[in-house]
């Protein structure tokens, strides 16, 4: 009975709190759909009371949303495929081997994140240049391989895997490029799936970077595409949350998938157990 | 000290450690250490990449950024800022990832899709949408308190208007990753205390909490430095208003650079912020005490 | 930033009108449904004269970037004319985003990558300007068909002109206007004027504001403090040109009229609208002092509000000047493309110098005043409220030069101390002084003011 009456009140109270969360987003869902002047109407309504769907339909008028979408989930797939297997094998490395310099490394990995973008991008825009990569995806993809955020967080994870299991692997025989692809990799799946989580979402938002480095239109991405659009109507709210809308639709799909992947860790941690 | 400290290793230990740490060490170096190199070095200039500008400063930048009053402040908000931001971030986080993790809770994947929603919508979106929130006559928050509070314009109240929103749009991540931590948690330890009679505090207070540490100090450390870079919200609800009330220090790196241009003063902000942000780094890890 | 923001949603707006050589009944599918273009055989122009029988690049088939941001149906417009008259010449659009163009802009420009032409806003000035080509056609040709040319001389070169100047006037709703018993004799002369007006078109549920006679939130820095201290015969910057003159008594008397308006007329209140633009689209204050753009806004957005345009008030009937006005600016050629390509590039340039449809078209979509004086009476500007209120004393509007951003954001701060944070009228705008120097230090700018016509 007590048991069924806490049920109750956690539900009711992640509810409330889940209905605030989405209240603001439900708002801009519903703005996506409305002219202007109903947004900022002194009159509010949650609902739209003249339903228009310009504001999505215009997108497509000003570029190839297609096309856009394609070059930008292919971009973000690579890099985060890139990322996550980068992070994992750094994350390994720091996390089980002791060496010489590796606190010190990692404080660099680290400190790299602390400096603000504002002051770097313009250098490394030099670099680029000066390597050639200008209007190419290398200059989307190489800089991109290695993220200070996924090694942290592959370092934490795989800090809690014992050290037990590795000494078992050594000891039947096991080298350690299969010990990292065939236990350590499958045992970090759930610190994986968040870190692509957040790097699948980064990368599908960046906008600055591909823009000033970017020039074909062939090869432009979508955050840049839908930027463009807002900047020729700065102040166009509809425009704005029906773009915002659309591009984060494939970013909530690739959270649900791996959220699966999280359901999959548990179900595997059970039958272990 | 000259002898090998640490246990024998295998060649492929050797072999892939060094693989790691050269394609790392190279990575690194170009990418990021490189372009970081020369913003420092041109925080001892006056520096705008886009006119050619390029003159020698001295340690001019520095003098000004420790003799600016506005730096001051604005450090102020910017530690107010982040410490309310990341308390929240990590109680609200670490709280609803148990709830959500708790067995009273049947429709999981619902209430973690509806937390991590707002963590999605790029920060611009979200700020606008606030700011309409926001507004004395129209806003909802104001329509539901049935007050006419113009909260981004009232010194007293705008900082806390946009930290409220902050911790809205981001506590969403620190239920994803201690989501994470909970699930990798050895089963076998949970079901052993459960045998021996724990209550669930005690369970969560003795067991769950510790074996989480390492989530804690890796979900406070990203937190700290991504709050010490902060602007969006700043640029687009109060552009630092009223007055100079929500000044934080990395909204004047992004003014000073993007908007006057001024690249050298930008960049000797920004390596004061990174030792200010090393410093609570380490403290974190000294605090934690997993430094070792 | 309202500046430049302003100019990016005028821009924006412009697309949307879709304006091209007609009053406004254009829609937005011009693309498809364009007229055929016509082929101009003869010379035509002012001074300033284009041939069309002149050959580019000797005929030969040649391919240049233009560089603009959000208007990109108005640039294909004048493009399609330009290559209807040249086949062998292919002009290729790029749009790009408002505001960070003028990061990516000077990047590429500095290397391989810049385009040929590009369009230029005068508040990026200092950054483009080291990238750019001068101007081939003569400087007395300029000034013979354009106003203001002579700001823009530098070293006896020009790089751009204005094609079109902005200012603000006085937009009234006209409802509230009939509401409150006014009618077009009420028309404010004089700020004293102005004030009594707002008092009647105030409405008030005891101490709550129903209606504001007057909004200046979020604005007033960009509409009254830099522009109605000419007004009183004050400049921005003193006479070294490089000095802010934000603490003159000028400035003073304007901030506290400021002030006064809200906190003893009570006709709007620093907390009721929190942009007066928005606030008078809303139909919740009654007039607003808004920039050239708004008329476009009103047009696109504010579609239900039927408003009125009239000039902006004065102290005495007399000023020194009106206002201050900006210019929209030619476009840029970049002093590193290959030769072939400026030559087309200054050729395109000349084309839109001196076409007549194209310079109604861009004032139209921009809402800005021609610079160019043949088009200064012309029917299809002065059919546009908010141009022909400012017909006859345009000559009285000054520019300052282009204008660190530093002006409008540290007196925007001055104004906000002062409205919310009680900070005293003297300590806010000595501190937006010091501010502004301190931003100036590494500025080339030098204020332009004494080439106002009527400077003393």
């Amino acid at each position: 009975m007590k048991r069924k009456i806490s049920s109750i009140g956690l539900n009711v109270f992640l509810l409330v709190l889940g209905l605030v969360t989405v209240y603001p987003f439900i708002w801009m869902l519903s703005s996506s759909f409305k002219q202007n002047k109903e947004i900022m109407a002194l009159e509010q309504h949650l609902l739209p009371q003249q339903f228009i769907i310009e504001n999505y339909i215009n997108m497509n008028a000003h570029f190839n949303f297609i096309r856009f979408f394609g070059n930008s989930l292919l971009i973000t797939l690579v890099t985060t495929v890139l990322v996550l297997y980068t992070s994992t094998i750094c994350g390994f490395v720091l996390s089980k081997y002791k060496f010489k310099g590796r606190d010190l490394l990692f404080g660099f990995v680290l400190s790299t994140m602390m400096i603000p973008w504002c002051v770097t991008i313009i250098p490394k825009y030099s670099m680029i240049q000066a390597f050639g990569w200008m209007d190419s995806y290398a200059a989307l993809i190489i800089p991109a391989a290695f993220s200070g955020f996924g090694i942290f967080m592959m370092k934490q994870h795989i800090a809690s895997i014992p050290d037990e299991i590795i000494e078992a692997a050594r000891i039947d025989g096991a080298n350690e490029f299969y010990i990292f692809h065939k236990i350590i990799f499958p045992m970090a799946k759930n610190g994986i799936s968040s870190i692509a989580i957040f790097q699948f979402l980064w990368a599908w938002e960046d906008y600055l970077w591909p823009y000033l480095v970017i020039n074909s239109q062939e090869k432009q991405l979508l955050a840049v595409g839908l930027k463009m659009f807002n900047g020729q109507y700065s102040t166009d709210y509809g425009a704005l949350f029906a773009a915002t809308t659309i591009s984060i639709i494939p970013v909530l799909i690739i959270y649900l998938f791996f959220q699966k992947r999280f359901i999959a860790g548990i179900a595997a941690s059970a039958v272990k157990g | 000290m000259f002898k090998k400290s640490y246990p024998l290793q295998s060649k492929s230990e050797i072999l892939l450690r060094n693989i790691v740490v050269a394609v790392m060490v190279v990575f690194f170096s170009v990418f990021l250490i490189a372009p970081i190199v020369i913003a420092f070095a041109g925080s001892f200039h006056e520096w705008n990449p886009l006119s050619g500008t390029y003159r020698f400063l001295g340690l001019e930048n520095y003098k000004n950024v420790f003799t600016s009053q506005l730096f001051g402040t604005s450090m102020i908000n910017t530690v107010i800022f982040s410490v309310v931001v990341i308390i929240f971030r990590v109680g609200l986080g670490l709280g609803i990832a148990c709830a959500i993790n708790s067995v009273l809770i049947k429709h999981k994947s619902f209430f973690r899709a509806v937390y991590y929603m707002p963590v999605v919508t790029p920060m611009v979106a979200v700020a606008f949408v606030w700011k309409f929130m926001y507004n004395p006559q129209i806003g909802v928050i104001n329509q539901i308190l049935g007050t006419s509070i113009n909260w981004l314009k009232d010194p007293n109240l705008a900082l806390p208007a946009v930290i409220v929103m902050t911790i809205w749009k981001d506590f969403g991540y620190a239920v994803v990753m201690y989501m994470a931590g909970l699930y990798s948690l050895p089963m076998d330890v949970m079901e052993a205390a459960k045998v021996d009679g724990a209550s669930s505090w005690q369970n969560f207070r003795y067991i769950t909490l510790p074996l989480l540490k390492p989530m804690t100090l890796f979900v406070v450390i990203t937190s700290i430095i991504s709050y010490i870079q902060a602007y969006v919200q700043i640029l687009i609800m109060t552009e630092g208003g009223p007055g100079t009330a929500t000044y934080l220090a990395s909204y004047i790196i992004y003014d000073e650079a993007f908007v006057k241009y001024n690249f050298g003063y930008a960049s000797a902000l920004s390596f004061v912020l990174f030792v200010i942000t090393a410093v609570f780094t380490w403290l974190s890890f000294r605090v934690s005490g997993t430094e070792s | 930033m309202m500046k430049r923001r302003a100019a990016a949603l005028t821009l924006a707006v412009s697309m949307a009108a879709g304006l091209w050589g007609c009053g406004g009944g254009g829609s937005a599918s011009t693309a498809e449904t364009a007229p055929e273009v016509e082929v101009p055989t003869e010379p035509f122009g002012d001074t300033i004269k284009y041939d069309p029988s002149v050959p580019i690049n000797d005929g030969k088939d040649i391919t240049v970037e233009l560089w603009e941001w959000g208007s990109d149906e108005l640039f294909q417009q004048i493009i399609d004319g330009y290559t209807a008259m040249h086949p062998n010449v292919t002009i290729k659009l790029v749009n790009n985003p408002w505001e960070d163009y003028w990061t990516k802009l000077p990047l590429a420009l500095d290397g391989q990558n810049g385009p040929a032409i590009f369009n230029v806003h005068n508040s990026y000035h200092e950054n483009m300007i080291n990238y750019m080509a001068p101007l081939e056609i003569p400087l007395e040709d300029l000034e013979a068909d354009f106003t203001g040319v002579e700001a823009h001389v530098i070293d006896g070169n020009v790089y751009y002109i204005d094609y079109g100047m902005m200012t603000g006037s006085v937009y009234y709703n006209k409802e509230m206007w009939e509401a409150a018993g006014l009618t077009d004799a009420d028309i404010p002369k004089t700020w004293d004027e102005m004030r009594e007006v707002a008092k009647k078109l105030t409405i008030r549920d005891g101490d709550r504001l129903i209606q504001a006679g007057l909004n200046f939130n979020d604005d007033f820095h960009q509409n009254y403090l830099l522009g109605l201290n000419y007004q009183l015969g004050e400049n921005l910057f003193l006479e070294d040109g490089r000095t802010p003159n934000v603490t003159s008594d000028a400035m003073k008397q304007i901030m506290q009229m400021l002030v006064d308006m809200y906190q003893v007329d009570g006709i709007g209140s620093a907390d009721f609208g929190e942009k007066s633009s928005d606030s008078f689209g809303q139909g919740q204050s009654a007039m607003v002092i808004q920039w050239g753009h708004y008329y476009n806004t009103l047009n696109t957005t504010w579609t239900d509000i039927d408003f009125g345009v009239f000039e902006i008030p004065t102290f005495d009937g007399e000023p020194y000047a009106y206002n201050r006005y900006n210019g929209e600016s030619t476009f840029g050629i970049n002093k590193n493309a290959p030769a072939d390509q400026q030559a087309v590039a200054q050729d395109f340039v000349k084309y839109f110098l001196a076409n007549d449809d194209a310079q109604i078209a861009f004032n139209l979509a921009m809402s800005t005043f021609p610079a160019k004086k043949s088009l200064a009476d012309n029917p299809e500007i002065m059919a546009n409220p908010s141009l022909s209120v400012l017909a006859e004393h345009i000559d009285h509007y000054i520019w300052p030069g282009p204008m660190p951003s530093t002006m409008e954001t540290s007196l925007k701060k001055a104004g906000e101390d002062i409205f919310y944070n009680g900070v005293d009228i003297d300590t806010a705008l000595n501190a937006a002084q010091q501010e502004i120097i301190r931003d100036m230090q590494s500025s080339t700018f030098t204020s332009v003011e004494d080439l106002y016509k009527y400077a003393q």
